[in-house]
């Protein structure tokens, strides 16, 4: 009878810790891979945060003017930039949200893109800014794409999507198992000695900095490459999501196409009949500048001039806050106005979206929110940099010292955890099959890697 | 063996579920832009004779539609006019109403020359202000070169009503 009943407590104990095993198993390896990206990941993220008030003081010379008397026309602004850039092709125009702030003209020359910084009230240039030049561009370059384009997109997507399996390995190894007692748990044990503390120091803090940990990547991965233009496109068809343009998605056209006055070559002499010439002109950037003020349009708007004889005139603002968000296009030969889609505008999804997006860079609720991502900014380093601490502490120095691997069996509610969010996020699935593949291929018929990798 | 053969078919309905994601992707339907907000833009087509000569009445009209659907009751519709260079002598007349949706005068021009007509029209929201290039006669070296400058946009720094 005794006998019996130990080994049923016995098998079940047996179990019970293969499962922990198992997920532990998961939980070291994913996160010795994605630590090092997620370090990145929130410091420059931190530094990003405060891109107001960076830019505020190193381009103030270029931001601020002195007001006096009545703004220039836009048109004239642009006149003087042409004049002092002739090969430049103009792109956009920022007429400035404030009294105090500089206008600016976005052109391209000799493929650099380049903002060239005006005085409205004088007309004058003050300064120009190379794209290449702009520090927090590089900055949000690398927390997005780690400098490396497509490629760096994509990993720091599956970097993300493989926090949030981190983030469930994680809840479930933290866990109590005996009886509750929230020392190690929820508080720090700080007197039990260095190991203990070295514990707690990665699972304290990453238990209360999950959910803002969770909160960042939710709302990060909407605008992810791969992931986000899919989440996009899906929400925006359903009618939910963003309406076509502002995220995913082209603008409408110029009704006007035909009737459209063309302009002559030849020198000296009209070349192509008169009823060519005839015929509609585009409307004048102040025109833009007019209907932008009659539609509230939110004062730190950009307009984007018109590519092609079909295009439109682009207004878009997405200032601090998502609610002042507009996406307005103009038919550039009559100036109605063919969209006018604001934060109200936007299906459930795309509000939804649109907050997140303002939540993430810290600027839908000023100084605190970026603080309380700063804070979480922190977090996310002393759990990424305890946990690798944790690992080299413990670490054989001839094997990765990872816990043993089980049978898939033991796994079962597990592997329906991993394989539901490889079927969510499709690029943690991808990357699982590329994982079994190089188990089955590579890791169980290398004896020296089964060892090193505790297979 | 049994449960390597439901792996199997976890696993296999697994790929086939990434796969069919990755490859088939999603694209915008073309008419996404229903779900959302729409605007009713008013639409201008401007009438002109294929020649225009200075010194004699020239009609010109303008058809408003809106919705693909002719608009007869505008809240205001006006022709501004000037000639190249000159916009400080921009004049605004007042069509009158043809037919339905058709607006329209006739206007004599003193000179040979570049000129162009800005047609104001608004319904409620909808408000447009398409711009017009017509060729009076015969063009001046000046104003033939200002084409060729390729300076679509009206020329800078003037006020443009009076």
């Amino acid at each position: 009878m005794e006998t019996v009943i130990n080994t049923t407590t016995k098998s079940d104990v047996q179990q019970k810790s293969s499962l922990y095993r198992a997920v532990w198993r998961w939980h070291f390896y994913a996160g010795i891979i994605v630590a090092p990206f997620l370090i990145i990941l929130a410091v420059t993220g931190s530094i990003y945060l405060f891109k107001p008030q960076i830019e505020q003081v190193i381009y103030q010379d270029l931001f601020e003017v002195t007001p006096q008397g009545e703004k220039i026309p836009a048109s004239q602004q642009i006149e003087e930039v042409k004049r002092l850039y002739p090969d430049a092709v103009i792109s956009k125009y920022r007429p400035g949200e404030n009294a105090t702030r500089s206008s600016e003209v976005g052109l391209t020359v000799n493929d650099q893109s380049v903002t060239v910084f005006v005085d409205p009230y004088t007309g004058k240039s003050i300064g120009e800014l190379n794209s290449e030049d702009r520090i927090m561009d590089k900055i949000e370059e690398f927390h997005g794409e780690l400098m490396m384009g497509t490629i760096g997109d994509r990993i720091v997507e599956l970097a993300a999507c493989w926090t949030i399996v981190l983030m469930v390995t994680g809840l479930y190894l933290w866990l109590p198992r005996k009886k509750p007692n929230m020392s190690g748990v929820l508080y720090m044990r700080w007197n039990k000695g260095r190991s203990i503390l070295a514990r707690d120091l990665h699972v304290v803090p990453a238990f209360w900095i999950t959910a803002g940990m969770l909160f960042l990547v939710m709302t990060g991965l909407p605008w992810s490459g791969f992931w986000g233009t899919q989440f996009q496109t899906i929400a925006t068809n359903s009618g939910a999501g963003y309406p076509p343009s502002v995220w995913v998605g082209n603008a409408p056209v110029s009704t006007v196409t035909k009737d459209i006055a063309e302009v002559p070559w030849a020198a000296e002499t009209l070349d192509v009949p008169v009823s060519e010439v005839q015929g509609f002109i585009p409307v004048s950037i102040d025109d833009v500048v007019q209907i932008a003020n009659r539609e509230g349009v939110h004062p730190s708007y950009t307009v984007f001039l018109p590519k092609e004889p079909t295009g439109v005139y682009t207004l878009s603002a997405f200032p601090p806050k998502a609610e002042d968000e507009i996406t307005m296009h103009i038919d550039q030969y009559s100036g109605a106005v063919l969209t006018d889609y604001r934060f109200e505008h936007y299906g459930f999804i795309g509000q939804v979206v649109a907050l997140g997006i303002t939540l993430h860079k810290g600027t839908q609720f000023g100084l605190i929110n970026q603080l309380a991502s700063l804070l979480i900014c922190l977090g996310i380093i002393l759990v990424a940099v305890s946990g690798f601490y944790l690992w080299l502490k413990r670490k054989p120095s001839k094997s990765m010292g990872a816990p043993k691997s089980t049978s898939i069996k033991n796994m079962k509610l597990f592997l329906v955890v991993l394989i539901g969010l490889g079927i969510l996020f499709p690029l943690v699935g991808l990357s699982l099959i590329v994982i079994f593949l190089m188990d089955v291929l590579l890791i169980k018929r290398i004896p020296f890697l089964k060892r090193f990798l505790h297979a | 063996m049994r449960s390597n053969k439901g792996d199997g078919t976890m696993k296999k309905v697994f790929l086939i579920t990434i796969f069919g994601l990755l490859l088939g992707g999603c694209s915008l339907k073309e008419d996404a832009a229903e779900l959302y907000l729409q605007e009713q833009p008013l639409h201008a087509e401007v009438i002109l004779p294929e020649t225009i000569t200075s010194e004699e009445p020239v009609p010109i009209k303008v058809i408003l539609t809106q919705d693909g659907k002719k608009v007869d009751e505008v809240d205001s519709v006006e022709f501004e006019m000037w000639k190249h260079a000159d916009v400080i002598h921009a004049t605004a007349e007042q069509p009158s109403v043809l037919e339905e949706g058709t607006y329209g005068i006739n206007k004599t021009f003193d000179r040979d020359g570049l000129y162009y007509i800005k047609i104001h029209a608004s319904k409620g929201d909808a408000i447009i202000m398409p711009q017009v290039q017509i060729v009076v006669g015969e063009l001046s070296k000046s104003e033939l070169e200002y084409l060729q400058k390729d300076l679509p946009e009206k020329e800078e720094g003037h006020d443009h009503h009076h």
